[in-house]
């Protein structure tokens, strides 16, 4: 098959190779032959890149559909419609998720203003308690930089082998007007859960003293801790004193 | 602004994809006896009944080919009075998109009707031999010819009449 060169890029579908009304076409697979899984040598190619791009594909296509449809198919897709569509309740809880060392954790999304490069922390003298790590500068303001995984009590492994920390971001909360920072190792994202998801927390959460855990929702294969935004920050506030 | 492209016969014609609820394959349509010309019949969509208009049937008096590309539109019809509802639009070779703009269509001219019912109720009437063909818009003109506009609201009020008349002649056969 000649590909034509007169496409209009905003038509999708080109009916140019149009069958006569009662019998289809033999549909010609110009694309096997002088196409992508061909030889690569229609001079189209040039033009369209891959044979997807291209209107004699996509007139094939249309060609490949206008086979008669079966009784059978026509039976299945009737039954297929006629029942109700499965539709899950609206997610409504929404939070963000990010990991501490092995620990997937999350804290509701509104809590967070801003997910950003880790960056310099300026130590402050006479902190011994190592909640809080020092002072960042993020557009110009300097936050507080607190360890969140040292408030939860999370205990850190020593990694076994150096890795390259890539994913590691700093995460910008903002919790009734009062501003933080601290470092994660990785950030997901926005997820979205049921309420209804939320079990109770393992041990691994509830055994840091603090009780800052609302909850663990399945995600992935991780039970992730979701953590009261209240009680963190409160948690946060009495260390800084 | 995206359009659906169908085929009715040999001609191209377009939808408002913003109406287009939902592109079905073509599904087994109960027959609704003694209904008026158009009417292919009632299927069940998740649930619900929802009647279909075969839009070969309705312009070139034939019904729709049994083909994989065609597929019924379900658009919603909104009714002046009553709650707005889904009808099925059977049409052959759903099978492309098109983004253009509102304006690229021109007015395809004004043929006077044989019969003229209503000059407003059927302003465009281009390469028709009906002159009850109000749910024909404007047309675009593309490298392969000619694509026209199909006015959905125009055509479900007109479609819907004859849904309607049929079930009004159910009601009047009820017990009183």
């Amino acid at each position: 098959m000649e590909p034509h060169a007169r496409a209009n890029p905003t038509v999708i579908t080109d009916f140019s190779v149009t069958p006569h009304d009662d019998q289809p076409a033999e549909v010609s697979d110009c694309w096997n032959q002088i196409g992508v899984s061909g030889n690569q040598t229609c001079r189209e190619l040039s033009r369209h890149i891959h044979c997807q791009n291209c209107p004699v594909y996509s007139a094939a296509a249309v060609q490949l559909l206008d086979r008669p449809l079966s009784a059978e198919d026509r039976r299945a897709w009737t039954e297929h419609y006629a029942h109700e569509k499965p539709l899950g309740a609206p997610a409504k809880t929404s939070a963000l998720l990010f990991r501490l060392d092995g620990e997937w954790l999350a804290l509701p999304t509104t809590a967070f203003q801003e997910i950003t490069e880790r960056r310099v922390v300026h130590s402050l003298p006479h902190r011994r308690l190592a909640i809080v790590l020092g002072l960042v500068n993020v557009r110009g303001e300097l936050l507080i930089c607190a360890s969140l995984a040292r408030l939860l009590g999370l205990e850190f492994r020593p990694p076994a082998k150096p890795v390259r920390a890539v994913f590691d971001r700093l995460l910008v909360a903002d919790w009734n007007g009062e501003r933080f920072a601290f470092p994660v190792d990785e950030v997901h994202g926005v997820h979205r859960f049921h309420q209804s998801d939320l079990r109770k927390p393992p041990a691994t959460i509830a055994r840091s003293g603090l009780n800052c855990a609302r909850g663990v929702f399945p995600w992935r294969n991780f039970a992730v801790g979701f953590l009261d935004a209240d009680a963190v920050f409160a948690a946060l506030n009495r260390n800084l004193a | 602004m995206l359009f659906v492209l169908f085929q009715l016969g040999q001609d191209r014609y377009a939808l408002e994809a913003r109406r287009v609820v939902e592109v079905l394959p073509l599904l087994a349509l109960k027959r609704l006896p003694a209904s008026p010309r158009g009417v292919a019949g009632v299927f069940v969509y998740r649930g619900q009944p929802v009647p279909a208009l075969d839009l070969c049937e309705l312009t070139l008096g034939r019904p729709a080919r049994e083909q994989l590309s065609t597929r019924i539109l379900l658009v919603q019809h909104r009714q002046t009075a009553g709650p707005s509802q889904l009808i099925g639009l059977v049409a052959e070779r759903v099978t492309g998109t098109l983004r253009r703009e509102e304006k690229d269509f021109v007015p395809a001219g004004h043929v006077r009707p044989e019969r003229q019912a209503s000059p407003a109720s059927a302003p465009y009437v281009a390469g028709m031999k009906r002159a009850a063909t109000p749910f024909l818009g404007p047309i675009l003109i593309d490298d392969q010819g000619v694509i026209q506009l199909l006015d959905a609201q125009g055509l479900l009020d007109a479609g819907a009449h004859q849904l309607l008349l049929t079930q009004s002649v159910e009601v009047s056969d009820a017990p009183h």
